[in-house]
This record gives structure tokens, C-alpha cells and sequence, in this order.
């Protein structure tokens, strides 16, 4: 119904998990479950600016978890289990989904494949056409998506926030100068800062330190 | 696992509701998607990034594989996911606050819901029904929804300014600044990084963070 509001994208794919327990089990975690070893796999994912996810342009906010059966509610409600667990990704994003997955798969294609192979009918997926029919087979359509924020490309945002940043200290660091004295400040503050310049000096996605924030645009 | 990335909070709820309610829910989501007039109240939350709901119907879990068992679930689920700043009881309160009638529309047909008001039930019923995620990733950690709007106008009134500004003379020039800074002063601030609101959650942070520099440092 509405997987997109204005620019911005919100996917949400439900991947059956593989059950039972891999016959070649990563060293170390023999007798572990697919979806153990997924959960394994992704709480030790790389967080901020180290994260995989911030090597796909475009990425907004991104999750995944696992969906290992759906809650009950008590009687007199059916009591009724999943017969297979899932993987939920979902992504806001901004763009179209094919050149967003195409994307993802060329930053990230050993990571992908690495998440996948808990996955039913893995493999299936070998480039990036693959991939794309992969998770659109899982794909579920969003009922409501929300826009709460913006939706321009992820470049613009960061660049926004950049210059938010920068032009909230410059007017702290500058107040009570005289008139040419500010001027002259300010003509500093454009050349360093390059406002029309996308590529840098921007901030970096997914950083989450003042002294690691500022850099320029994947 | 971590809800947590920077001043986001991922919310992901699983409510079943009866296959033909949740058409019912459907209209509502459409109108809604059709008239964005009737989600006014949900554009006052301003702490929300982006948020969506999600109604998988019984027959619409993916099936890939022939040896994959058919679910037969008789319920519909609706999944309801969320990125918003602040604290899950400031997030819950406000929803149940600002946009009461709403929310049970949206909700409407979901087994057991309670109603948004009383804030109480509501609670539970969110607490009972809430997954946790399992990695998390905010490409602007620092900021909140309201910096990234506020953001864009920074940026827009800078980029205008400067045109305008380029030849003026400086007393000129400060009176432009001076208006620009008025016009500007409920978007100016500096972003940080959010005071520990989780213990593990900041715990994770650090752990993998350093795993990342040694594995970086190594590779080099």
C-alpha cells in the first residue's frame, strides 16, 4: 500500500530462517540453531561509524532482529506458533529500492551473504540481480509509513546537520564582534565549511563522536 | 542487542488481530496514507524520525522453499516499527497523550488492545508485545529528528544569506547576520553524543567499538 512517502523508502522483509542446526557449524558453536547462530552473527555487527550499514548509501535508520514466534495474548485468544523463525530487516532509506539493494550488495556483499546463509533458499543469491529477487520474494508492503523527518539523499542530511553544527559555534564563538570583524569571519567560515560542497567536510554516517564526526561523504 | 543507536530508540511491536478486522485497518491506514490531514497529530510527535505499520496477513509470510513448512496461523499481525528519541516511557506517554484516538483507530481490531488511555494497560500491553532488535544502526547518531528538519533550514537560510549578503557592506552585512540569527534561533544548537541512557547498551557500544579498532589496526 505505501512503501514510500515522498522520497523516502521504508522496506520490511520477513527471511525464513533455516531450522535445526548446520551440519557445518562455524568452529566453536557446534549444537547451535541457525537463528542462534544469526543472532550471534548480528549482535556482534560493528556499531556507528564502523557499522557495515553506514557503508550503504542512503541508509537513513536500519535494524534486524528475529522473529522467533508471535506473542499471545492470553486466553480467549488462539494460541498459535510460527512454524519457521524470520529474519526482519527493515530500512528507511532514501531513493528507489533496486539501485538502494544494488548498492548495499556492492558495500556489503560479504556481510549480506554472511547473514543470508541462516537464511531459506540462500543460495539463490549470488550478484546483485540475485539479491534483489532474493529480498523482494521477502518483502512485505508496508500499510503506513510515516515520514516524520526529511527525505532528501542521506549526503544532503549529513551535510545539513554538518553545517547546523558549524554555524551554531560560529555564532557563539562570534558574538560581540565588530560588524567587519564578523564579516571577515564569516567569509573564513564559508570557505572552511564549503556549504554547496557535498563531499566534505561533511559528516561521516553513523559517527558518534565530536572528535570522529566531521569528515567526507562515502 | 541493542534498541538503542545514538538518540534513536527502534521499537518493534507484534499484535494478532482477526484476518477481517484487519482489512478494517487497512481502510484506516489508507485514508490516513490518502489524507494526510487525519495525521496531524502524529507530525505534533515531533521526537519521531520515521515510523511504519505493517499488517501481515496469514497467507503473506514468505515461503521459498518446498521444504519450508506453510505457516497456518489464523490471525493476521500487525508489526508496528518505530525510531524515536527519547526514552520508551517518554515515547509511550506522549503517543497515548497526543494522538489517544488514533492510536485505537490504528489499533483498532488488535486482540486484547486496551485502548490507549488508560496509560497504564497501555503500557503492559505494549511491554507484552514489544521484540527486541538485534542491531541497530542511525547514520546521524548525534541527531535528533528535530536537528535533521532544523538541519535543512540551517542550510537553506545559510545558502540564501550568503547570496545575499556577498556585496553588502559590513554594517549591512550585520544587520542581514543579525536577522538571519533572529530567523534561525529555534534551529541553532550544538549535537552531541546523548547522556548513557543504558548501561549495556553503552556497554556494547564500547566493547565493539574497541573490537572494531584492534580487528582495523590488525588489517593494516
Amino acid at each position: 500500500m505505501a512503501n514510500k512517502s515522498g522520497n523516502a523508502y521504508a522496506l520490511t522483509v520477513l527471511c525464513p530462517i533455516l531450522r535445526g542446526v548446520p551440519s557445518d557449524s562455524p568452529a566453536g558453536n557446534s549444537g547451535q540453531t541457525y537463528t542462534a547462530l544469526l543472532r550471534n552473527v548480528l549482535q556482534t555487527l560493528h556499531v556507528n561509524e564502523e557499522s557495515p550499514m553506514a557503508k550503504v548509501p542512503n541508509t537513513y535508520l536500519c535494524r534486524f532482529w528475529v522473529l522467533s514466534d508471535v506473542p499471545y495474548q492470553g486466553k480467549p485468544a488462539f494460541l498459535e506458533h510460527l512454524k519457521s523463525d524470520y529474519l526482519v530487516f527493515s530500512s528507511n532509506f532514501h531513493g528507489e529500492l533496486e539501485p538502494y539493494l544494488a548498492g548495499m550488495w556492492k558495500a556489503l556483499q560479504e556481510d549480506v551473504l554472511a547473514i543470508l546463509w541462516h537464511c531459506v533458499g540462500h543460495e539463490a543469491v549470488r550478484d546483485a540481480k540475485s539479491f534483489i529477487e532474493y529480498v523482494k520474494k521477502c518483502q512485505v508492503t508496508t500499510t503506513f509509513f510515516f515520514n516524520g523527518s526529511t527525505d532528501e539523499p542521506l549526503v544532503e542530511q549529513l551535510k545539513n546537520l554538518y553545517l547546523k553544527q558549524e554555524f551554531s559555534r560560529f555564532a557563539f564563538e562570534n558574538q560581540g564582534k565588530s560588524a567587519s570583524e564578523l564579516q571577515e569571519a564569516f567569509r573564513g567560515f564559508v570557505q572552511r565549511t564549503q556549504p554547496t560542497n557535498l563531499d566534505g567536510p561533511t559528516w561521516a554516517p553513523g559517527a558518534y563522536h565530536l572528535d570522529r564526526v566531521e569528515g567526507a561523504s562515502k | 542487542m541493542s534498541n538503542i543507536a545514538g538518540k534513536a530508540y527502534a521499537m518493534n511491536a507484534v499484535t494478532p488481530m482477526r484476518w477481517y478486522t484487519a482489512w478494517w485497518n487497512r481502510l484506516f491506514f489508507w485514508i490516513a496514507h490518502k489524507r494526510p490531514a487525519t495525521t496531524a497529530g502524529l507530525v505534533t510527535l515531533s521526537l519521531i524520525h520515521y515510523a511504519r505499520w505493517v499488517i501481515v496477513m496469514p497467507h503473506q509470510f514468505p515461503k521459498l522453499s518446498s521444504d519450508q513448512p506453510q505457516e497456518d496461523v489464523k490471525y493476521a499481525y500487525m508489526i508496528f516499527f518505530s525510531n524515536f528519541n527519547g526514552s520508551w516511557n517518554q515515547y509511550v506517554d506522549s503517543f497515548s497523550s497526543a494522538i489517544p484516538g488514533g492510536l485505537n483507530l490504528f489499533w483498532f481490531g488488535s486482540i486484547k488492545y486496551p485502548k490507549s488511555v488508560p496509560m497504564l494497560p497501555f503500557h503492559r500491553y505494549i511491554t507484552s508485545n514489544q521484540i527486541w532488535t538485534d542491531y541497530y544502526y542511525n547514520a546521524y547518531p548525534m541527531a535528533s529528528s528535530n536537528d535533521v528538519k532544523s538541519a535543512k533550514k540551517v542550510k537553506d537560510s545559510l545558502l540564501a544569506f550568503i547570496g545575499d549578503s556577498q556585496k553588502a557592506a559590513p554594517e549591512e552585512f550585520m544587520q542581514k547576520y543579525n536577522r538571519l540569527l533572529i530567523d534561525l534561533q529555534h534551529d541553532i544548537s550544538q549535537m552531541g553524543p546523548n547522556p548513557v541512557v543504558s548501561l549495556s547498551a553503552s556497554a556494547v557500544e564500547r566493547n565493539l567499538r574497541k573490537e572494531g579498532v584492534e580487528r582495523k589496526e590488525l588489517s593494516d
